[in-house]
């Protein structure tokens, strides 16, 4: 029997000493986005797997923060971190979310992560 | 193979039926038409732990940790200092690869010691039938004390 090929310190060798995700610092290339830009999350496909939450698809955020270079999750999931990307941290206001959130509550706003390909310039 | 055997493969066999997912209409294996793409959509999504979605209110109960729950923790914990999966492959194949049906039915740490034991089996670390022998072998230990 082939065993399947699988390096398992590939990780440790770039990221000992150094961290993750500071191991992918500069990999990503130009951030596409800069703080304060206004985007709006893509209802890309999720299947196999993705961690961008489906409530904030197609909604409008605001970048505050640039956050990290990672593999995207739906990569790094199968071990693979070849291709580093950007991850923003964008604020959402809560009532753009949640259809039935009360007015009372309307300054709520949510921050989360998201990487760079579920983003365009809204 | 005795008589308690045949009676749990039967039970196995009810319960198994009685875990189908909740459609709350008849499906067998539909042609390609019958499924829309809203239809389509809810049988692919990836099962997550990022929140967001409906459910009706729970009891909010307090509960320790059991040992094994802890020495389970630890030992993902090793699985990933060893370079055998990272925390993003350990999440895919413990909310995701396990379906939503095993999700929602199973305790936490059970779907994290089944994925320890998955992925050690997937990598080709021991064979299935390895660690279906080490399963036989605890059961009859087990049975005798």
């Amino acid at each position: 029997m082939s065993k399947v090929e699988h390096d398992r310190t590939h990780h440790a060798k770039i990221a000992t000493g150094i961290g993750d995700p500071q191991c992918f610092m500069g990999k990503a290339g130009e951030a596409k986005f800069k703080v304060g830009d206004r985007v709006l999350v893509k209802d890309r496909s999720d299947l196999f797997y993705s961690r961008t939450m489906t409530y904030t698809r197609g909604a409008v955020g605001t970048v505050v923060r640039l956050v990290y270079e990672s593999p995207a999750a739906e990569d790094e999931a199968w071990d693979n971190t070849d291709n580093p990307v950007w991850f923003y941290s964008v604020v959402f206001s809560q009532k753009d979310l949640w259809p039935e959130y009360h007015d009372a509550y309307g300054k709520d706003t949510l921050e989360t992560e998201i990487p760079e390909m579920y983003l365009e310039k809204a | 193979m005795s008589s308690s055997t045949r009676e749990e493969v039967l039970r196995h066999i009810q319960t198994v039926g009685n875990l189908q997912p909740a459609l709350h209409k008849q499906t067998h294996a539909p042609a390609p038409t019958e499924i829309t793409h809203t239809l389509f959509r809810a049988y692919t999504r990836p099962v997550h732990d990022v929140g967001g979605e409906y459910d009706v209110p729970i009891q909010w109960t307090e509960k320790e940790e059991e040992v094994w729950e802890l020495n389970t923790f630890a030992t993902c914990e090793c699985l990933a200092w060893r370079g055998v999966w990272s925390a993003e492959e350990r999440r895919r194949r413990q909310n995701v690869d396990v379906g939503q049906t095993a999700y929602l039915g199973l305790p936490y740490y059970g779907r994290w010691l089944m994925t320890a034991a998955l992925i050690l089996v997937d990598k080709q670390y021991v064979t299935l039938t390895e660690l279906h022998d080490k399963i036989e072998e605890v059961k009859k230990r087990h049975e005798q004390s």
